[in-house]
Parts: C-alpha cells; sequence; structure tokens
C-alpha cells in the first residue's frame, strides 16, 4: 500500500502540481536564484520596459570605494598605485569603463601594461549583470542601488524576471493551446488509435473465429504464431521489426529483386511509417483480442452451433446470427481496453519510427514523454510535459469511469459473509 | 462439425495476415545460425559464430552480468507482487475493511490508468527519493505499477473461493489469519503461480524503466544491453549477432510460457500492452 502510495498516487498529485509549473532543466527542480542577464535585458525591453532603466541596468559603474581598493588589493594590482588611486579618486564615480580608465592613466605610478590597467579598473566596477543573489530581498537592494530613480514597478518586475527557478503558471495549458502542432498531434493520436484499434478488433476477431473453425493442427499453428508478438520483449519485437522494413531489411531486398521503390519503409516516407507504426502496434493487440476472443469463442453453447448445422446455416449465417452476437461483450471489452492503453501506448513507436519521418508519426505520449524526458536540446521541459501527461490523465480517467459505467462495477462488489 | 465451406479461402487470407510475423520469427531463428551472402534473401552457410558472445566478451561485451541483473530485477519483482497482491486481494475481497468500496474502484480506475503517462512524475518523486538511477528505484516502481494489476487478479481467485470453507474454519476455532494462511492460501495457489510467473516474465520483458530511471551502465538489465547491441551506429552492428542475443533474451520466456502455457493463458488475457 505505502508502495502504491508512494509510486502512484504521489506521481499522480506530482504530475498534476507540476503542469502549473514552468519547471525545466534550465529551473531545476529546487528552488532558484536571482539574476539579471544580457538575454533577460532583452527579453524586458521587447516587453517594454523602459531603455533608461535597461541601460541602466547593462551599465557597469566605477566607483572607488573600501571594498573595491580591497578587490584591487586581492586581484594583485601594485600596493602604490592603490594607494594613489585611493588619495586621489577617493569616492568618486564614473559611468564608463573608457572614462575610469582615462582618469587612471593620469595616475603617475600607473601600470605600463594596459592589461594591468584593465583589471585594476575592473575591480570597482559595480554591476547587477550576471551577479547571483539567493533572495529577493538582495536582489531588489542591488536593483535600487543601481537605478537612481526607478519608474514606478521597474524594480519589482526586473526582480520577478531575474528568478531561475521555477514559479507556479498556466502557461503550459495557454501554450499548448495556441500551438498549432498540439492540434497535429491530437490528429496524429486519433487517426493512430483509430486505425490500430480497428485492426485490433477485426483481426483478433478474424482469427479467433478462424482459428475456431479450423482444425486443430492448423489452429495451433496460427495461435501459437500470433502469440508470439505478445510474449517477445518489446525491444527485440521492435527491432525485428527494423530488420523487416529498414534499408537492406527484408521488405527491401524483395522490393529490388522485383523493381518496386526500395526505401527505408519505416522512416521513407509517411504512408510506409504509418503502415508499419499501426502493423506493430496491431499485431500486438491482434494477439490479445484474439486471445480474448478464443476464450469467449470457446464459453459458447455448441450446442447452438449443432442446431443451425441442422437446420442447414452457412458457416457466415453462423457467424453473424450466432457469434457475433455473443461477443458483444468480449468486443466492448477489447475495444474499450485498447483504447485506454492505446492512447498511452509509446513504447513501439518509439523504437521503431520515433515520430519520424519529422513528427508525422508522432502521437500525444510520444511528445509528453520527448518534452519531459527525453529531447535533443536537453533542456528537459517537466512542466509543460506534466501538463500533456495530465491532459492523457484526464482523457483516461473519464474514458474509464464510462467504462466502469459499462461494466457494471457494482456486480463486482458484493458485500463480505464474515464481520471480524 | 460439419464442413460446409471452403477451408482454403480462409487459411490462404490467414497466411497472407500472418506472413510478415512467420518471416520474422523464422528468420529470427535460421539467421543466428547461418550467414547470408548481403543482398540475397536466404542463407547460404551453416555457422555457430554469432553465439560465440555467450563466452567470448570482446564481441558485445560480458553478456552475464546484465543477465544476472535481469534475474535479480524480475526475481525481487515477483517476489514484491506476488507476496502483496496476495495479501491485499484477500484484504479486498473478503474483509469489511473502511473504504473498500473506495480503495477497489481505485485500484480498478489504477489498473485502467494508462501507466505510462506517470512516468514524469515517478522520475521526480525518484530524484527526490534519492533512488534515481538505482536498481531498487527501478524494482519499486516496477513493482507498484504492476500491483493494481496483481491485487485485482488475485481478488479474483479470492472470490471464487466459496465462504463455506472460510466459515468452517473460523467455526473450528481458527483465527482470521490461520484461515487465509492454511485453508484460503492453497485454494487460490493456482492464481499466485500464475501471477508469479506472469511478474517474472513482465519484469524479465521490462525496457522502459530501466532505461529512463536507470540509465547508467552499471547496472544494466538485458533489455538494455541488447538495445545496445542492436544500435545501427555501434561498431559491433550485426543483425544476426543481434538476433542471436535477441533469441537468447526471449529464449527464457519462450520457455516459462510453453511449461507453463494453461496456467498463463487465464492471465495473459488482462496484460497491459497495447
Amino acid at each position: 500500500m505505502v508502495l502504491l502510495l508512494g509510486f502512484f498516487f504521489l506521481p499522480v498529485v506530482l504530475t498534476s502540481v507540476f503542469a502549473f509549473t514552468n519547471m525545466s532543466t534550465a529551473t531545476g527542480i529546487s528552488g532558484g536564484s536571482y539574476v539579471v542577464t544580457g538575454n533577460l535585458l532583452r527579453s524586458l525591453k521587447d516587453e517594454g520596459l523602459d531603455a533608461k532603466t535597461i541601460d541602466a541596468l547593462g551599465q557597469s559603474s566605477y566607483v572607488i570605494d573600501q571594498a573595491g581598493l580591497e578587490k584591487a588589493h586581492a586581484a594583485g594590482v601594485d600596493a602604490r598605485f592603490i594607494t594613489e588611486i585611493a588619495e586621489r579618486l577617493k569616492d568618486r564615480s564614473f559611468t564608463s569603463s573608457t572614462a575610469f580608465e582615462r582618469e587612471l592613466k593620469t595616475l603617475p605610478s600607473r601600470p605600463t601594461r594596459v592589461r594591468d590597467l584593465k583589471i585594476a579598473a575592473g575591480a570597482f566596477e559595480q554591476s547587477v549583470l550576471n551577479v547571483r543573489y539567493a533572495s529577493r530581498g538582495e536582489m531588489e537592494a542591488a536593483l535600487t542601488h543601481m537605478l537612481e530613480n526607478p519608474p514606478e514597478g521597474a524594480i519589482e518586475k526586473v526582480a520577478t524576471a531575474s528568478y531561475t527557478g521555477w514559479t507556479w503558471t498556466t502557461e503550459n495549458f495557454k501554450n499548448l493551446v495556441i500551438t498549432p502542432d498540439t492540434w497535429r498531434i491530437i490528429g496524429n493520436t486519433v487517426f493512430y488509435v483509430v486505425l490500430t484499434l480497428a485492426f485490433n478488433v477485426l483481426v483478433g476477431l478474424f482469427l479467433a473465429i478462424t482459428t475456431f473453425y479450423l482444425p486443430p493442427a492448423g489452429s495451433g499453428f496460427f495461435s501459437v504464431l500470433w502469440l508470439l508478438p505478445r510474449i517477445t520483449p518489446v525491444v527485440l519485437y521492435a527491432v525485428m521489426w527494423k530488420w523487416f522494413t529498414w534499408e537492406d531489411g527484408f521488405v527491401f531486398n524483395i522490393a529490388q529483386d522485383l523493381g518496386l521503390p526500395a526505401f527505408n519503409y519505416m522512416k521513407g516516407s509517411v504512408a510506409s511509417a504509418w503502415t508499419v507504426v499501426i502493423l506493430v502496434n496491431g499485431f500486438v493487440g491482434a494477439s490479445f483480442g484474439m486471445i480474448l476472443f478464443s476464450g469467449a469463442l470457446k464459453a459458447i453453447p455448441v450446442q447452438q452451433l449443432w442446431a443451425s448445422e441442422v437446420d442447414g446455416a452457412s458457416r457466415w449465417q453462423q457467424i453473424r446470427y450466432i457469434i457475433l452476437p455473443h461477443m458483444r461483450w468480449p468486443i466492448l471489452f477489447v475495444t474499450s481496453y485498447q483504447t485506454l492503453s492505446l492512447l498511452s501506448s509509446y513504447e513501439q513507436i518509439w523504437l521503431t519510427t520515433n515520430g519520424g519521418p519529422g513528427s508525422t508519426t508522432t502521437v500525444w505520449a510520444l511528445e509528453a514523454f520527448k518534452t519531459a524526458l527525453n529531447n535533443y536540446t536537453g533542456n528537459l521541459q517537466y512542466g509543460l510535459g506534466a501538463a500533456m501527461a495530465l491532459i492523457l490523465v484526464a482523457v483516461g480517467l473519464i474514458l474509464s469511469i464510462v467504462y466502469l459505467r459499462l461494466f457494471r462495477f457494482d456486480e463486482m462488489m458484493s458485500k463480505p459473509k464474515i464481520e471480524f | 462439425m460439419t464442413r460446409n465451406f471452403a477451408a482454403w479461402p480462409i487459411i490462404l487470407l490467414l497466411t497472407v495476415l500472418s506472413l510478415p510475423l512467420f518471416i520474422m520469427y523464422l528468420f529470427l531463428l535460421v539467421d543466428t545460425f547461418s550467414n547470408t551472402a548481403p543482398g540475397s534473401l536466404l542463407p547460404n552457410e551453416f555457422t555457430l559464430e554469432h553465439w560465440r558472445f555467450l563466452i567470448d566478451p570482446t564481441i558485445t561485451g560480458d553478456v552475464w552480468k546484465p543477465t544476472l541483473t535481469t534475474v535479480i530485477f524480475s526475481a525481487s519483482l515477483m517476489i514484491i507482487v506476488v507476496s502483496v497482491s496476495a495479501t491485499a486481494g484477500y484484504a479486498l475481497s473478503r474483509l469489511a475493511l473502511p473504504f473498500r468500496r473506495f480503495v477497489l474502484s481505485g485500484i480498478m480506475v489504477m489498473h485502467a490508468f494508462p501507466s505510462v503517462t506517470l512516468i514524469i512524475g515517478v522520475f521526480l518523486v525518484l530524484q527526490f527519493a534519492g533512488l534515481y538511477n538505482s536498481l531498487t528505484g527501478v524494482i519499486l516502481v516496477k513493482a507498484s505499477l504492476m500491483l493494481p494489476f496483481g491485487i485485482w487478479i488475485m481478488k479474483g481467485f479470492y472470490d471464487a473461493v466459496p465462504w463455506e470453507i472460510e466459515m468452517a474454519g473460523v467455526q473450528d476455532g481458527a483465527s482470521r489469519f490461520t484461515v487465509w494462511r492454511r485453508i484460503i492460501l492453497p485454494q487460490v495457489k493456482p492464481g499466485l503461480l500464475s501471477l508469479a510467473l506472469f511478474a517474472f516474465i513482465d519484469g524479465w520483458s521490462e525496457y522502459m524503466l530501466p532505461r529512463i530511471l536507470a540509465p547508467s551502465s552499471d547496472f544494466e538489465v538485458l533489455s538494455m544491453y541488447l538495445n545496445t547491441v542492436s544500435d545501427p551506429n555501434s561498431s559491433t552492428y550485426n543483425f544476426n549477432i543481434f538476433k542471436s542475443v535477441g533469441l537468447f533474451y526471449t529464449l527464457p520466456v519462450l520457455a516459462l510460457f510453453v511449461l507453463f502455457q494453461n496456467r498463463l493463458m487465464n492471465i495473459f488475457g488482462g496484460g497491459t500492452k497495447g
């Protein structure tokens, strides 16, 4: 129970919490600090912060104070030079490095090399740029120090924007609605689920019925063959498909021998990629359907079939009027169960086409997984991924509640008969 | 039954439909024992060289260490899932617990739940708990993902045991625990066995969780090892070696399946794969 709570309930809660944050690798998952960077200033400018404030933040000023003198000393600047700076320039300030350096060059014991001069000047530099402040208070204090008479709310705005940790936001969902990619992925997902489901149910049904009618030797062979995809580990299964459809693979070679267009069928064209994706998942699902349907077929009272044969029914009539009505619940069950698992399945797609070519075969679950845990840019967007997962969870939850209603959950809930 | 239909069109259709599978699995077997000239389809010589990876670690790296890790992984998974499901299933089936209805429907929903969507949350939980990149973490996560299924299955088996047996035990003065331990548990043994097998096979096949939650190579499981071998960019890339490794990897599953086919059939109907 603890396990279930820890790894089932907690992730659910966390997923829904993170869905409302902008957490990513860049922000980290614990707290962050406050930094003003060049990029940040640029984006603040775009957001309409007034130019004077931005310039003031971007500039560094040079103030000759005690702290600066100590820093210069630590940087190994000549002691005589430091004393001179302290005597002649004490408490003066400069707004640019050129002005300050010009002033330094007038001093008698200045260093001969320009580099040394720059080091000395650098010690007196004061700037908020690229300095890390642990708390918001410190950041605001530094900003107030830098800006002489800032416009209303500017300091708060800069301080908020300079936070590097994660914050609460509903941006994830907004972005998802705005991005055109989202709709394409939804389209892909629906396409994938519907077609694979159709393949699963129809082929599963076909297999179950034909193996039911075939003589035992034939039916045994086919049912074992169709069971294999289900028990083969997914990695092996995926790479077998690669061997089958990849360049120099089986289909490739045959197509070449026959003079048909031969290319990498798994990633070469959109149509063939979809075919492969649907077949890869469809074969596994069809064997699931076959197992369930075969079980259900065996439960049909065989007398009904005998009776129908006496009455001269053909096979087709038997299937249409006896078997299919009996199979109503199994079919419904497989359909509902498979919808759920297909919605969230991405393993096979990830291991075969990996959503390609482009992102034409990317489905929702794969995209969520990639966004949050496995993308090329290296910035893993946990927040956005969690938001996508949450949507999937919501859809799954609604569907499973509908299905629970459908399958009369109450019947499974008989009361215990011993009361202690 | 009489044969009032022609069997061959259906067999033909069935064969065409099954052809990809048949070819894939046939060549999986054949290619591990033979060499094929480039560009041709049929093998031209018999060889055992693709199986040398078993004794020669220079070909694809040591194969026995991942095997051992996988055995540990699957075995601990099996133990956790069976022991928790056996107790929790009984409690849910037979005891008048508070919130029983709620817990039961919760587990049903969890079972129907798209478990992969949890992976982001799981990832973060593990990071917080410091179990990220450790075998323990992966075992715990995989076990808890399997538990709703295991509990549900076991509840079904317990439900099928007649109340009268249990009542007779209680009548004779046994405690509820003794009744469970001495009377009920032997009744659901087939269920326990198939659940154990299922857990073992599922653990053996697991790929995603170790890959995502413990990507370091210190304790590679076989599925990750296999995927490394099959990487087309690696220097040791060779379909035939890959197939041998794959067959080696799958053999235990196939063997277990063949041995316990009938027992597994009643549980395989409810697996979680697409």
